[in-house]
């Protein structure tokens, strides 16, 4: 059965069931009746079901099913299949064909033997009447029927001729079609330096119509600084080498330049080159934009007095910058690969640092360790990947004078005290008259350096102040603190100052417990009364209250009526050295750097200091700073 | 009362506001050695003792002061320039039993001591 469909696939393969009448096979047939002298003669192919005649002489039936078909039995022997008379066969006596039209008696069929073996059908003769063919006739039939495979051969070869050539024209069509609408250029040029065939890109890149281009030779369109190198490349390709990679640089028709990249292959026996262009002007403008952009932010990072490291995720070292360099001893070659740690400490995290200013103890390659300030920030670069860039100042210099000038501030405030103290003392005991009674002209010269002296003092001890609390060296100690007894003893401390300007303080607390240093807050809040007093006109009321402030904040409120400040002046005020109007100096005595340690100390508790105020409508100073709960009167 | 402070004025200026204001009979002493010689043999009620000073300073005074049977008891209060918080503490932490800081008030610098020996 396998063997079966074999054969009917090889008789598929020859594309001839149901097709019309073919010359060269009915003139077989006529051939094969009149040799063998048979009125019916047929070529039959075996189908799955039936008998199909691709010629046929005396019978009008183009095919007959294959159950009663003679030619079956043909099929199974490679030689003539013979049945003198039906009739008298058994196996063919009760045969529809014998029994009835056409009235089959004698047949004799030649099977259609393939190359390769198969037996597609038969050329066969049939007569009405039992007969015999003699030898020669026998030899004939036989003949006829290898004819017969010879023009079905010819006939398959012909159709797959045709069906190949129609699918190269389809190819060839499609390359053409390809050929033109590439965005690239595609060339066939001769080894004579002369194009052979041009796509039409050539004439959108070059400006050139394709037959200008035709018929100049090719050496002649490329810029003339880079003809040496393009004969070069040519010469190798008519050695029969291809052509990886090239660029060069055309002219176009405008005069304008265009650099092309190729890749060639050469067909040294057609003597062509087969070649692809492509215009990367763009690209190369890009690329130069690029390298010069690139340059420039180079030559920042190389002259940047900052050391700047660039290093992946886990912190390896990717490139280092000449200050860092400097600042750490190692040529940059010697550090890339390796950990940044190693400059820097073991204990240093790079996430941690992200985004923030810290110090460190760092190593130079010398051994010497230094106080680096990093900090570090990420990154994408190109490849898309996270990046980290660590910020290194040597700042152990700056850490020497920062050192000297707080040593220096601490000694001279230090040792202006023990001279103040003697002039303060004198004058005072002076000023009291506890030294016996003064010429009544001497009393006020005497009490201006008095005040004045006091007045140097609390310069130095605010100068001290601020020092310490710039430079961290002010210790707070955070506990929860009653509010009434800061402000009651700030209230206590002012009380001489508000009397002897006539100047009235109204207290109004709530009870509520801060986290804070006492003195701390007592500082400020005498500070704000101070002013408040200082700028109050005799017979004024200073209120000082508090009040909750969502969430768990308490504020501090100082409220005068003096002449108030103007809003552009307001936000200096915090500021060192800043006063409501510098020609109060005079009038109303003060360092200018209160507000500036107020603001200091309230933002140390983590709080907030501020002011409300309007020309001629008095002040409000208030403070924030963080709650724990309300006082359980004692 | 004992002054020891190596400042002649500010010895000048303590004796007036603590004798002159203050009532008090003022002993000088111009360094830590002298001051604990003079204390040994004088016996003072209470010494104010300058800190900051040539030599033997106020806390190598103090520990001689204490170390010596005479003057073990007398309560000292340390004059000092360093204003300080944690200086201040530092001092009480030694064993003083006030501190004054520098410039003081000449008029009020006797109450403030009185007011530190009765607590």
């Amino acid at each position: 059965m396998v063997h079966e469909n074999e054969r009917l696939a090889a008789l598929a393969r020859y594309a001839v069931l149901d097709t019309t009448a073919e010359d060269a096979f009915d003139e077989l047939v006529q051939l094969a009746s009149s040799i063998c002298a048979t009125p019916i003669a047929l070529i039959s192919l075996v189908d799955a079901t039936r008998q199909w005649f691709k010629a046929r002489v005396g019978l009008e039936a183009p095919e007959t099913p294959r159950q009663i078909s003679f030619c079956t039995h043909a099929i199974r022997q490679n030689d003539l299949f013979v049945v003198h008379d039906a009739q008298a066969d058994p196996l063919f006596a009760e045969n529809p064909l014998v029994t009835g039209d056409p009235h089959i008696r004698f047949y004799a069929g030649a099977p259609l033997i393939t190359p390769d073996g198969f037996n597609l059908g038969t050329l066969c003769v049939i007569d009405r009447e039992p007969r015999v063919l003699d030898p020669a006739q026998q030899q004939a039939l036989v003949a006829l029927a290898r004819q017969v495979v010879v023009q079905l051969e010819l006939r398959r070869q012909i159709a797959e001729k045709a069906i190949a050539e129609e699918r190269l024209a389809r190819v060839a069509h499609e390359l053409d079609r390809f050929f033109d609408v590439s965005l690239d250029l595609l060339c066939i040029a001769g080894m004579d330096g002369y194009f052979r065939r041009l796509n039409p890109a050539f004439e959108d890149v070059l400006g050139y119509t394709r037959d200008e281009l035709c018929a100049l030779p090719f050496i002649e369109l490329v810029h003339p600084d880079d003809r040496a190198v393009t004969i070069t490349e040519t010469a190798k390709l008519q050695e029969g080498r291809t052509t990886v990679y090239f660029e060069n640089r055309y002219l176009r028709k405008d005069g304008t330049t265009r650099w092309i990249a190729w890749t060639a292959s050469p067909a040294t026996e057609e003597g062509l080159i087969y070649a692809a262009g492509r215009d990367i002007t763009r690209a190369k403008i890009a690329e130069h934009e690029l390298r010069r952009s690139e340059g420039r932010t180079r030559s920042i990072i190389d002259n940047a007095p900052g050391g700047l490291i660039a290093t992946d995720t886990r912190g390896i070292i990717e490139s280092a910058n000449p200050a860092a360099e400097r600042i750490f001893g190692y040529a940059a070659t010697e550090i890339i690969g390796g950990r940044l740690d190693l400059l820097i400490g073991s204990n240093f995290d790079l996430h941690a640092a992200r985004d923030r200013v810290i110090e460190v103890q760092a190593r130079r390659r010398n051994g010497e360790t230094f106080t680096c300030e990093v900090s570090v920030f990420e990154f994408y670069a190109a490849d898309d990947q996270r990046h980290f860039a660590a910020n290194l100042l040597d700042v152990s210099e700056r850490h020497v004078v920062e050192r000297m000038k707080r040593d220096f501030i601490s000694t001279v405030s230090h040792e202006l005290r023990t001279p103040l103290t003697s002039i303060r003392g004198s004058l005072g005991l002076l000023a009291s008259g506890v030294m016996g009674e003064m010429p009544p002209d001497a009393k006020p010269v005497i009490s201006v350096a008095e005040r004045n002296s006091v007045r140097l003092i609390s310069l130095i001890n605010d100068i001290l102040d601020f020092d310490r609390l710039e430079s961290g060296k002010m210790r707070m100690q955070f506990r929860p603190t009653p509010l009434l007894r800061v402000l009651e003893r700030s209230v206590e401390s002012i009380s001489a100052v508000a009397l002897q300007d006539g100047v009235h303080i109204e207290l109004q607390c709530n009870g509520a417990v801060v986290l804070g240093d006492e003195e701390r807050l007592m500082q400020v809040t005498v500070n704000l009364l101070s002013n408040a007093v200082k700028y109050s006109n005799r017979g004024d009321t200073v209120v000082v209250s508090d009040s909750a402030e969502a969430p768990s904040m308490v504020e501090v409120r100082v409220a005068d009526r003096g002449r108030g400040i103007p809003a552009d002046l307001q936000k200096k005020l915090f500021r060192r050295f800043e006063r409501a109007d510098s020609s109060d100096a005079r009038t109303k005595p003060g360092t200018g750097l209160g507000l500036a340690i107020c603001k200091a100390i309230v933002e140390q508790h983590g709080g907030a200091i501020g002011v409300a105020s309007g020309e001629g409508m008095g002040s409000t100073f208030w403070f924030r700073v963080p709650a724990v709960g309300v006082a359980v009167p004692e | 009362m004992l002054v020891i402070d190596d400042e002649e004025d500010v010895r000048y200026v303590a004796q007036l506001s603590l004798g002159r204001v203050g009532g008090m009979t003022v002993l000088e002493a111009t360094s830590g050695a002298e001051g604990v010689d003079r204390a040994r043999t004088e016996n003072p009620d209470f010494i104010l003792l300058d800190m900051m000073m040539p030599g033997m300073d106020g806390a190598a005074t103090f520990r001689a002061l204490r170390k010596t049977a005479e003057t073990a008891h007398i309560p000292i209060v340390f004059l000092t320039a360093k204003a300080m918080a944690s200086e201040v503490q530092r001092l009480k932490d030694l064993g003083a039993k006030g501190v004054v800081l520098k410039p003081f008030d000449p008029m009020t610098l006797a109450a403030e001591i009185r007011a530190i020996l009765a607590a």
